[in-house]
């Protein structure tokens, strides 16, 4: 088809539209499905910070918990829109990255993963012990979003199609954006920062601007969040929130796209049907990460290789 | 000068006491990171670990000195186990590896503390109750205890690094790990045996500190954003710089927390932080450039 939309990816799509489709999916199923495509489509957007420019974010959980924020404050107000929620959402979470990405993107490696954290810790500590938005018990009990006036987003069929819209649309950003010039810029400044800039490349406006793109999807996926829970909790702000979009991000495959939103997937589903069966479900995730960092550096994609016997291409 | 002595002074102590257990769980960590080039995500939990398996040992003997041997004895080993089944093979790989690596082991150490001693919060009595006078005012003998015991565990690591053999050639190692190599040293047993000791370490921060704070399995993930601020603050890989800045950040906690209530002494703390990570990333004493 064209560089940016495959026919496979077109196949992959249409299966998941069609998943509600089907006959006798449980409403629970449908609910696991969204949380499970969410999850993926965040991961894929921290993949573009991670797997293409090479930056390590440990405050993603900020970006997700303050678009869930301002979902919930709108909900509780009475605005309903998913259009206002989603407009105030990118504003929200606008403006914090810009302060975060300008700063955290002068520096390189392990100092922006913990500049990105320490900003993170700092929204987290307001949101969980001022009583501004709830403390720690949050903002709950949210009506549920309306698309237009008169059409409620309030059976778990239209939730998944909001989670689906929304992960197709963030899908096609990084695919442009991954294909365009200003993506091979950021590949180029993952693979040799030094050499970027003597190439004359402004690398931390590359950086920043990768960052912004990375935070804004991270953002709308936050916002979506109450349409479905009813609530937005400080939970969604810890860094260890963070920390299960990287863990996502590996279990799926480094700089794939794609992978990212499976090893989303697989982290979700794997939690749920984990957690329902034994209450130490930690444990597992945490051998399952041990397990692909020590055997499968290259996540569940890079498994691939074993079925066709030609070598792993990184993302280009 | 009531203020001075009721309010000032015992505050100024409480921060020493924190600052040098501080050091202890940040000196590990900086000697991890400046020899294996791991940011140890799951020091925080061989400090908890240290808290439990002094819990376990004083209920089995009903002895506090015989579990702050005990203890560090046996996270030690934990420490040793964990680096050669899981850090070994990664060491070449590039450093996020080893961050995602350490996070799967913290949740794993946590989740599996909750399930032999339960998520709910312990205490231990303090091994000696009671006050001393001091400077006019009174002031707990065990936090005495803390203060002097750690004092002693810093001079002699200062000891273990500068004048022996082994120091010498753990610093060697931070510097040049392949040079040593060339030179004859069994570089994977320095490498395992100082993983262990700064699990030791940890572990001995960890059960010193129980009889002030209290013991619950997210006591380590609370505690390791601190540790790893001081270790930023001091310079990444500087063993002094480290201890500095623990009792600067302990004694500026403290201190804080006489104005402002947790929170903002919490935001405080970041806001430091995240200036110095603008102006001056190496930190106090840290060298130019490392893993910028």
């Amino acid at each position: 088809m064209s560089k940016v939309v495959t026919w496979r990816s077109a196949v992959v799509f249409a299966a998941l539209a069609a998943l509600p489709l089907l006959p006798g999916v449980p409403r629970y199923y449908l609910l696991l499905a969204f949380d499970a495509l969410l999850f993926g489509a965040i991961a894929m957007s921290l993949d573009l910070l991670m797997g293409y420019t090479g930056l390590v974010s440990f405050g993603h959980a900020a970006f997700y918990g303050l678009g869930a924020y301002a979902t919930a404050v709108l909900l509780e107000r009475g605005v309903l829109s998913v259009w206002a929620s989603v407009a105030f959402a990118l504003i929200v979470v606008g403006l914090y990255a810009l302060v975060v990405s300008y700063f955290a993107t002068a520096r390189r490696g392990i100092y922006f993963a913990l500049l990105t954290l320490i900003f993170a810790e700092v929204v987290y500590t307001f949101f969980r012990y001022t009583q501004t938005f709830g403390g720690s018990d949050g903002i709950q009990g949210l009506p549920d979003a309306t698309l237009f006036p008169g059409v409620a987003i309030d059976t778990p069929a239209r939730k998944y199609y909001l989670v689906f819209v929304y992960l197709l649309l963030a899908w096609l950003v990084c695919r442009v954006v991954v294909a365009s010039h200003f993506g091979r810029v950021l590949v180029a400044i993952r693979e040799n920062e030094d050499r970027a800039r003597f190439l004359g490349y402004n690398v931390q406006r590359y950086k920043m601007g990768a960052c912004m793109i990375s935070a804004l999807l991270t953002g709308v996926g936050g916002a979506i969040y109450p349409m479905r829970s009813a609530f937005a909790t400080p939970d969604l702000l810890v860094w260890t929130e963070s920390g299960e979009f990287i863990i996502s991000v590996m279990i799926g495959g480094l700089g794939t796209l794609v992978g990212p939103i499976i090893g989303g997937a697989f982290f979700t589903i794997l939690r749920d049907k984990v957690s329902s069966v034994v209450d130490w479900y930690f444990i597992v995730i945490g051998v399952v990460l041990i397990v692909i960092v020590l055997f499968m550096p290259r996540g569940l994609l890079g498994l691939r290789r074993l079925f066709r016997g030609r070598p792993w291409r990184p993302a280009a | 000068m009531d203020y001075l002595l009721a309010v000032l002074l015992p505050q100024l102590l409480h921060g020493l006491v924190f600052g040098a257990a501080l050091g202890l769980l940040a000196l590990g960590l900086t000697v991890i990171f400046g020899l294996l080039g791991v940011m140890n995500f799951a020091h925080g939990e061989l400090f908890m670990l240290g808290a439990y398996a002094g819990i376990t040992v004083i209920g089995a003997t009903g002895s506090f000195w015989l579990a702050l041997l005990a203890a560090p004895l046996i996270v030690g080993v934990v420490g040793a186990v964990t680096e050669v089944a899981t850090l070994r093979p990664i060491y070449h790989r590039e450093p996020l590896y080893g961050l995602i690596l350490t996070f799967g082991l913290a949740l794993v150490f946590r989740e599996g503390v909750r399930q032999i001693w339960g998520g709910d919060m312990r205490r231990i009595l303090p091994p000696f109750p009671g006050s001393t006078p001091l400077l006019g005012m009174t002031y707990p003998n065990y936090r005495l205890f803390l203060l002097a015991a750690s004092a002693v565990v810093l001079l002699a690591i200062w000891l273990f690094f500068t004048r022996t053999r082994a120091g010498i050639i753990v610093r060697a190692a931070v510097q040049d790990a392949e040079m040593l190599d060339g030179l004859g040293v069994n570089v994977r047993r320095v490498f395992t045996l100082t993983f262990a000791g700064s699990g030791a370490l940890a572990a001995l921060a960890g059960l010193l500190l129980a009889p002030v704070f209290t013991v619950y399995p997210q006591m380590g993930v609370e505690m390791i954003l601190l540790a790893f601020i001081v270790v930023i603050l001091g310079g990444m890989g500087s063993l002094g710089g480290s201890v500095v800045a623990a009792f600067i950040i302990g004694v500026a906690q403290s201190l804080f927390s006489l104005w402002m209530n947790p929170q903002r002494v919490a935001i405080a703390i970041f806001g430091i932080m995240i200036v110095v990570l603008i102006v001056r990333p190496r930190g106090l004493f840290g060298r130019e450039g490392v893993l910028e």
